[in-house]
């Protein structure tokens, strides 16, 4: 698989505010500027209600800033009608949810096939990508199971590959580890690291919990909707957790 | 056709509702077949059994006791025009049979056998002897023959209303359908009535028609009456206007009875299908996010609802036609049952129908999927 080329900014965002409620406004995020560039593996963290949850949904296209910029390799993405940006999402972007979220009607093939199908791209049995990912997921012996059929932490493996099943730029996981045992957690973490060394893709994860962010290359911090701190981690790559096949 | 695909799997994935929702629809519109049919059907006998052999259009003359001129000219215009179908121009005179010292009124019809025949259908009805009439021949009426102890090849003495008198042959007795008629009515050879009442070529007592369409007898006996102002054009619906208006109250009934059924079967599926969209939130939340676009996902059910609709509506025609098949098999050999036939047209109407309204109930769900925030379904396990 070739890695793609090139560097430059995956996500610029300048001045992000959201803003709930009318009457009784509730401050989530109060102006964030944040700007990843490509095949950057990052955290961001923060306490509950801290805004990180707000501010990934803003960068994964699933909710508007109240105020603020916002592109996504290079295309203003604020302006785009709905229908507009779930296409954006479908194409660019891939999600890890805290919970696996994969559709209990269909196999694992078929879950993973999902955003090429919705992309009207893969053919119904099935291509090379997904075969590829199954492959380097170690999900091929379960491909034609239900997706209820598998245990928490395959079911996450799915949701991963799924994630990654339209070669999207930037790969966004929400508390992707929040709902695994520490085992499973090692072994995704490993994994996030291995398909960004192997396809090069951005990630972004976002968690509360700070060991997990020390294995990341940059931690943002987030506090009451602002960017607290905004570090590079060097020591990262050193302390990646042995963990085995996942 | 991703939607019709993800539709497919909700459906197959939720056997027992699917099936509770096919039987419904099934069982909906089998009612509506059926009824639709069993009051068409039945309306259709009434009108035939009433009309069926009888003039649905008269031309009578202006005054009583007149004549209606008619040519073989105006005979083969009627005869050329589409919407009739029998045309029997006829000399009727009121007769006495005087059989044992009482007399018997009968109403002699005459005209050419097979011109009555198209009216009355005499050679359906013959129940003894032959349906002819050449010569001195007549035809009688059951009632008559019976009460009068009348036989097939008798000879039978008629005084006209003039005092002259007819001497004729019995040549058929036949069953009118009616007591009066096969008391009173009697069928006799046109030139032998004509001759009786001593009346010139051309003209008749009345001329009775027959029409594909007994229900536009209005129409035609407009049309008829522009052409022969010299006669009085009477159509049958003037003269039954209470059999209509019994008609009309059974199909308004019948229509209220397939309209209750259908909005039950429109309530039944839009609930059944708002319940699926709900049971199917977190699985429409999680499509969006993965970029399915709102009118995409809304289209999952507008799919479910259109494949049920479909299926539903085969099996309910299905079953409709069963019970007709049912109804012929254990009504239809008793002599008062009529013949139930579904007309093609109306299974066509009721497919519609099913069809239809399983889309309209779609659009509950359609617009509540529109509405999902998929932020709220994937922040929730």
């Amino acid at each position: 698989m070739a890695k793609p080329t090139g560097q430059g900014a995956v996500i610029e965002a300048e001045g992000l505010t959201k803003v709930y409620g009318e009457s009784i406004k509730t401050h989530a995020l109060r102006g964030v500027d944040f700007h990843v560039e490509r095949a950057e593996f990052l955290s961001i963290i923060g306490q509950s209600g801290s805004g990180k949850s707000t501010l990934l949904n803003i960068l994964g296209l699933l909710d508007r800033p109240t105020e603020g910029t916002l592109r996504l390799l290079g295309t203003d993405v604020v302006s785009l009608s709905t229908a507009e940006r779930a296409a954006f999402r479908n194409e660019h972007i891939g999600f890890v949810f805290q919970f696996h979220h994969l559709l209990p009607e269909f196999s694992v093939r078929e879950n993973l096939l999902m955003p090429a199908w919705i992309a009207g791209r893969a053919h119904k049995g099935g291509d090379s990508r997904s075969d590829d990912i199954l492959a380097f997921l170690g999900l091929e012996a379960v491909a034609d199971k239900g997706a209820n059929e598998l245990s928490g932490g395959q079911k996450q493996r799915v949701a991963i590959a799924r994630a990654l099943m339209n070669s999207p730029e930037i790969v966004l996981a929400d508390e992707p580890t929040g709902n695994l045992d520490t085992v499973n957690t090692a072994q995704v973490y490993d994994l996030f690291r291995r398909l960004h060394e192997e396809w090069d893709t951005t990630f972004v994860i976002v968690t509360h919990d700070r060991s997990i962010a020390q294995q990341t290359d940059r931690i943002v911090e987030v506090r009451d909707g602002l960017v607290e701190q905004d570090v590079s981690n060097t020591y990262a790559r050193a302390g990646t957790p042995a963990g085995g096949m996942v | 056709m991703l939607a019709l695909r993800i539709a497919m799997r909700f459906l197959l994935k939720s056997k027992g509702q699917s099936v509770l929702i096919l039987v419904g629809i099934g069982v909906g519109i089998a009612v509506q077949v059926f009824v639709g049919s069993l009051i068409t059907s039945l309306q259709a006998s009434l009108v035939d059994r009433t009309v069926g052999s009888s003039s649905h259009v008269t031309l009578e003359p202006l005054e009583v006791g007149g004549t209606v001129p008619f040519t073989e000219s105006d005979r083969k215009n009627l005869e050329d025009d589409p919407a009739i179908t029998a045309v029997a121009p006829q000399h009727t005179v009121s007769a006495l049979v005087t059989e044992g010292g009482a007399s018997v009124p009968l109403v002699l019809k005459g005209g050419a056998f097979a011109d009555l025949n198209g009216i009355y259908k005499l050679s359906d009805k013959l129940v003894e002897g032959s349906a002819a009439l050449t010569g001195d021949d007549i035809l009688v009426g059951t009632t008559f023959a019976t009460d009068n102890g009348v036989g097939v090849g008798e000879n039978l003495t008629l005084t006209l209303a003039g005092g002259a008198t007819l001497d004729t042959r019995v040549a058929g007795i036949v069953d009118l359908g009616s007591a009066a008629a096969n008391s009173q009515v009697a069928f006799v050879d046109g030139g032998l009535a004509r001759t009786a009442l001593d009346r010139p070529e051309g003209e008749y007592s009345l001329v009775e028609t027959q029409i594909i369409d007994v229900f536009a007898s209005t129409t035609v006996a407009q049309t008829l009456q522009t052409e022969f102002p010299q006669a009085k054009v009477t159509d049958w619906q003037v003269e039954n206007s209470e059999l209509l208006t019994a008609l009309q109250s059974q199909s308004t009934s019948s229509y209220m009875i397939q309209f209750f059924v259908i909005v039950a079967v429109m309530l039944g599926i839009a609930s059944t299908l708002a319940i699926s969209a709900v049971q199917k939130t977190r699985q429409i939340g999680i499509l969006k996010a993965l970029g399915m676009t709102d009118r995409r996902t809304g289209r999952v059910f507008l799919f479910q609802a259109g494949t049920l609709g479909v299926l539903g509506t085969a099996l309910g025609i299905g079953i409709g036609l069963g019970l007709i098949a049912l109804f012929g098999a254990f009504a239809g050999s008793s002599s008062s049952s009529f013949p139930i036939t579904a007309q093609p047209a109306f299974l066509v109407l009721s497919a519609v129908i099913g069809i239809g309204i399983a889309l309209l109930s779609a659009i509950i769900p359609y617009r509540r999927t529109s509405r999902i925030d998929p932020i709220e379904v994937i922040q929730n396990g």
